[in-house]
């Protein structure tokens, strides 16, 4: 009967205790809201051997608490026909200041993520190749760097597609991979 | 000490005495229900004038002998039923016989142990102690599935709340032992905190019942109540283990009653549950990440005079669930390759461990009892304590140890109850009710509601009439509802206050009457009213398993239902039925409307936005039983509803399928060591739901689940093993290890409905070298 006991009175303990400290009026605290892990932008960095170095943005500058439609800014992805580029890819958010390089949670946690790139259209002209992308810790696909080669001047589309803990390391499309999409961008394409 | 109305010695059936004329009378008192003869077990009957106290057997009978000639004063009580007294005079041996009656029969001696007594008229159905012990094991929503018109609302096979007529969550009071339970409904997948072994008896009250039990009570009630504390000194106990092959589940629980031979008022009772249960497998695969681990203990301490007591109540809930991996999706185009997938996108083994997503909640409930009977009636206070603690871990880039979410919700309501003695020829009760709540997450938590404060106030008082074959009953209400809430706003996130008030009357009128011996008919207009919830008010946040945002509205004014509920029961010859016919208006409405696209870094979501609406709801709740035998029986339930908005003159989302479902038992004794053996066979069909919006495609997808039919059997049997009995039973669920999947359960996109589940359920009473009182 100890146990009985021993609850009991921890049920009287217990009322009487809120009972008697909720006459002041304690104060509740206020939450310090934090998006986890918020992603606002997807920045390519592109280079190729005879020293061309740009970037390019895809930026979605509206988490959640927000009705509105978000507008994405984004940069077009203006390259050479039939050329050979090395591609890295960043994960950043911007809303921070200054901005917080997401990347380098990604690149810690690699064998959880894994990047895809889709071309619109797949061939010809204003298409974009794929190839040699980086592998994770594990030495599975995780494409966070990749090499991209431009097909015949002409425009079209990129989607860069970044899952978190995919069924799937060795997809080629977002549906195969499974897991959950952390970000996706869509890059107008221009060769000329 | 824990009766709730109910019940009234309805009237001694015959007396039949005989000869004898000294002070070894002795007589049989058998006890029985007076709409099915049951007996009834356990009743606790004290006589005054012998200052003795006797209990019904399992046949509902006790002797008193050695006793002398004279009048005696008997005081029935028995859980669900009402402290009745009736005064025999008793002049030879022989046998007395009582049949009790519901709660559709007049009170007039009446004293109520319970806090909140039970809307007479109002229509209700009810598990007792057995339906319980053969359903053991499951959870509370599951449990109450068998109650007809009763469904659940479901996150895969773990996580279930209960649907009355088309409406779950907020709409739907829980009375936990009399307090009624404020625990985290925000979800679908916040299933209620309650464990089921706690309970003697759950019962449904279906449809507005705002007047007994508060605001919110738009859909209907459910009311868990322990049996009540051991008053014969003594000890028992009850020792039950479940076991289950699907999820390879173990369920123990385990209660002891004592009271002691010294002190008769003082009884105690402790009980605990332990669940343990891994991933579970629907045809062909495991469900990652679908472990379920649950721990509940309680304490009850009771000292119970004739006409005044006091019991403290404690009972603490804690468990831990794992959320399907595949549920959680990012955007709308992982949502939809989800639902394309003919098998669950995530692959898995069995494991009972649990990863994230995964939710841990606690609930703690303290509950102070007093009551006491005067001139003016029985007087009950009751207050209540409850903090519920719930925390949600989300899948995250970095693995850090926290969870996400870490919401607290303390709560303090103090009842003052009065069952008053008859005035006149009115009986009744009034009463008031006090609460306080608050309601807050973490510092860094995501944002999910805001927090909160609130304060209410109510009275109500509540009377019945009774003629000779008919009962009239009235009621009305009034509540008063505070609400502070601090909600972050804008790109910075400033805190903003805003402050609620609501308040509103309700009402209840009900006519019963007993058309003839054989027939008993109610009608019951009532009416009940909620609040906004915080969620509906400021959510805006996205669920990851719908991939969707849904905003919420400051502006919603409250939900006002009428409701009207006609009622039958007949019985001819073999054939007993019970018809339930309902109608329900609902003013303001509230429910989710689609809205445009959001797009975000993770994508496209589909927005939807809180909105108000009037609403139908109507239907049917039919069972017909048929004793082909004293031994064969079978059981016919169909449940039909219709759910439409009176404005967009369209039907509603998310309601659930008609269904039929057939029963065959048969029960027989084979012998003195196997006795009530049973076999029994359902077989459940569930209709397509076709009453769908006609925008339904573009708000969800894909449309509601085929029709399903699924078969469960089981055999049991009380073995008794010396003087020792033991229950054992086992069942098999979904016999043809079915491929099938439930509209009302949000897993539906993503996976079947569990396979065939084997169950073995052993249920042991143990009584302690008790003295024998009674004989």
């Amino acid at each position: 009967m100890n146990n009985i006991q021993k609850l009991t009175t921890m049920a009287f303990a217990t009322t009487f205790l809120f009972a008697a400290c909720k006459k002041d009026d304690k104060k509740i605290e206020q939450p310090q809201p934090e998006e986890q892990e918020l992603i606002t932008t997807i920045k390519l960095v592109v280079k190729d051997n005879a020293g061309f170095n740009k970037s390019f943005s895809y930026k979605v500058d509206n988490g959640f608490n927000n009705n509105n439609p978000g507008t994405p800014v984004v940069d077009n992805l203006e390259l050479s026909p039939n050329k050979t580029y090395q591609v890295e890819v960043l994960v950043l958010n911007e809303a921070e200041n200054p901005a917080e390089d997401i990347t380098v949670e990604v690149k810690e946690e690699s064998h959880h993520h894994l990047f895809l790139y889709k071309s619109m259209p797949a061939t010809g002209a204003g298409s974009l190749k794929f190839s040699n992308g980086s592998k994770d810790d594990e030495g599975n696909n995780f494409n966070q760097a990749i090499e991209l080669t431009t097909g015949e001047a002409g425009t079209g589309s990129l989607t860069v597609t970044l899952k978190h803990e995919p069924a799937n390391k060795n997809a080629a499309t977002a549906d195969e991979a499974g897991g959950e999409t952390d970000a996706e961008a869509i890059f107008p394409v221009m060769l000329k | 000490m824990y009766r709730r109305i109910i019940m009234l010695l309805l009237c001694m059936y015959s007396i039949s005495v005989y000869a004898q004329g000294d002070c070894k009378l002795s007589v049989d008192v058998l006890v029985s229900e007076k709409h099915n003869g049951q007996p009834v077990y356990p009743l606790t009957v004290h006589i005054d004038e012998l200052q003795r106290e006797f209990e019904t057997n399992e046949k509902g009978r006790f002797t008193i002998s050695d006793i002398c000639e004279g009048t005696y004063t008997l005081h029935f009580h028995a859980y669900s039923y009402e402290h009745a007294v009736e005064q025999v005079t008793i002049k030879k041996s022989g046998e007395l016989k009582f049949r009790i009656g519901h709660e559709e029969h007049i009170m007039k001696e009446v004293t109520v142990a319970t806090e909140r007594n039970q809307t007479l008229l109002q229509d209700k159905d009810a598990l007792n102690k057995q339906d319980i012990a053969a359903n053991s094991g499951k959870n509370l929503a599951d449990m109450l599935k068998n109650v007809n018109g009763v469904n659940a609302i479901s996150n895969g096979a773990t996580i279930a709340k209960p649907v009355i007529h088309g409406l779950h969550s907020n709409r739907i009071v829980l009375l936990n032992n009399g307090v009624r339970q404020e625990d985290q409904q925000w979800g679908g997948e916040h299933a209620p905190n309650i464990d089921p072994f706690l309970a003697g008896n759950i019962t449904v009250v279906k449809g507005a019942a705002s007047v007994k039990y508060g605001t919110d009570a738009i859909a209907g009630v459910v009311l868990v109540e322990p049996a009540p504390l051991r008053r014969m000194a003594g000890t028992d106990a009850e020792l039950n283990l479940a076991g289950f092959s699907n999820n390879r589940m173990g369920v123990a629980s385990a209660t002891v009653n004592h009271n002691f031979k010294q002190l008769p008022a003082l009884s105690l009772r402790a009980q605990g549950t332990f669940k343990k249960g891994g991933n579970y497998r629907v045809p062909g695969y495991w469900v990652a990440n679908t472990g379920v681990q649950e721990a509940d203990y309680s304490g009850a301490i009771g000292w119970n005079k004739l006409h005044y007591g006091a019991e403290v109540f404690y009972s603490h809930f804690e468990t831990d669930l794992g959320i399907y991996r595949g549920s959680h999706t990012g955007n709308q185009a992982d949502l939809e390759a989800a639902i394309r997938s003919d098998k669950p996108l995530v692959p898995a083994g069995f494991t009972y461990d649990i990863a994230r997503p995964r939710q841990h909640v606690l609930h703690d409930l303290a509950k102070v009892k007093l009551y006491r009977d005067s001139k003016v009636g029985m007087f009950h206070l009751v207050y209540g304590y409850q903090h519920n603690f719930r925390q949600e871990y989300d899948v995250l880039r970095k693995e850090v140890p926290e969870a996400q979410l870490n919401v607290t919700l303390n709560t303090q309501t103090l009842n003052l109850n009065l069952e008053h003695r008859s005035i006149g020829v009115l009986a009744g009760e009034v009463g008031v009710d006090g609460v306080q709540q608050e309601n807050f997450i973490q510092p860094g938590d995501r944002v999910f509601i805001p927090n909160y404060r609130s304060k209410g106030g109510a009275a109500y008082a509540i009377e019945r009439y009774k003629g000779d074959d008919w009962t009239l009953e009235g009621g009305l209400r009034y509540d008063y509802r505070w609400y502070e809430m601090f909600n972050p706003e804008g790109k910075s996130q400033q805190v903003v206050r805003y402050e609620f008030d609501y308040n509103s009357v309700s009402g209840t009128l009900g006519l019963n009457k007993q058309v003839r011996d054989n027939w008993n008919v109610s009608v019951t207009a009532s009416n009940a009213w909620r609040a906004p919830q915080p969620n509906e008010l400021f959510s805006s946040g996205f669920h990851h398993g719908a991939a969707r945002v849904e905003l919420g509205d400051k502006t919603l004014k409250p939900e006002r239902s009428y409701n009207l509920n006609v009622a039958s029961k007949y019985s001819w010859g073999k054939l007993s039925t019970d018809l339930s016919l309902y109608t329900q208006y609902i003013n303001n409405f509230i429910y989710l409307e689609p809205g445009a696209d959001l797009l975000t870094i993770r994508g496209y979501y589909k927005t939807f936005t809180y909105k108000q609406t009037n609403a139908h709801l109507s239907g049917a709740d039919i069972t017909g039983t048929y004793a082909w035998t004293g031994k064969w029986e079978s059981t016919l339930k169909g449940s039909f509803l219709f759910a439409r908005t009176t404005k967009a003159k369209d039907w509603l989302i998310l309601m659930p399928a008609d269904r039929l479902s057939l029963n065959t038992t048969y029960k027989t004794d084979i012998g003195k060591r196997l006795q009530e053996c049973s076999i029994s066979i359902d077989a459940k069909y569930v209709f397509n739901q076709y009453r769908i919006p006609r925008n339904f495609d573009s708000i969800d997808y894909p449309r509601p689940p085929q029709a399903y039919f699924l078969a469960d059997a089981s055999i049991g049997a009380k073995l008794n093993a010396g003087k020792q009995p033991v229950y054992l039973s086992l069942s098999i669920m979904n016999i043809f290890n079915q491929k099938y999947r439930e509209y009302l359960d949000a897993f539906r996109y993503f996976i079947d409905q569990p396979g065939t589940n084997l169950a073995l359920r052993i249920r042991v009473p143990i009584q302690f070298n008790n003295q024998q009182k009674d004989q």
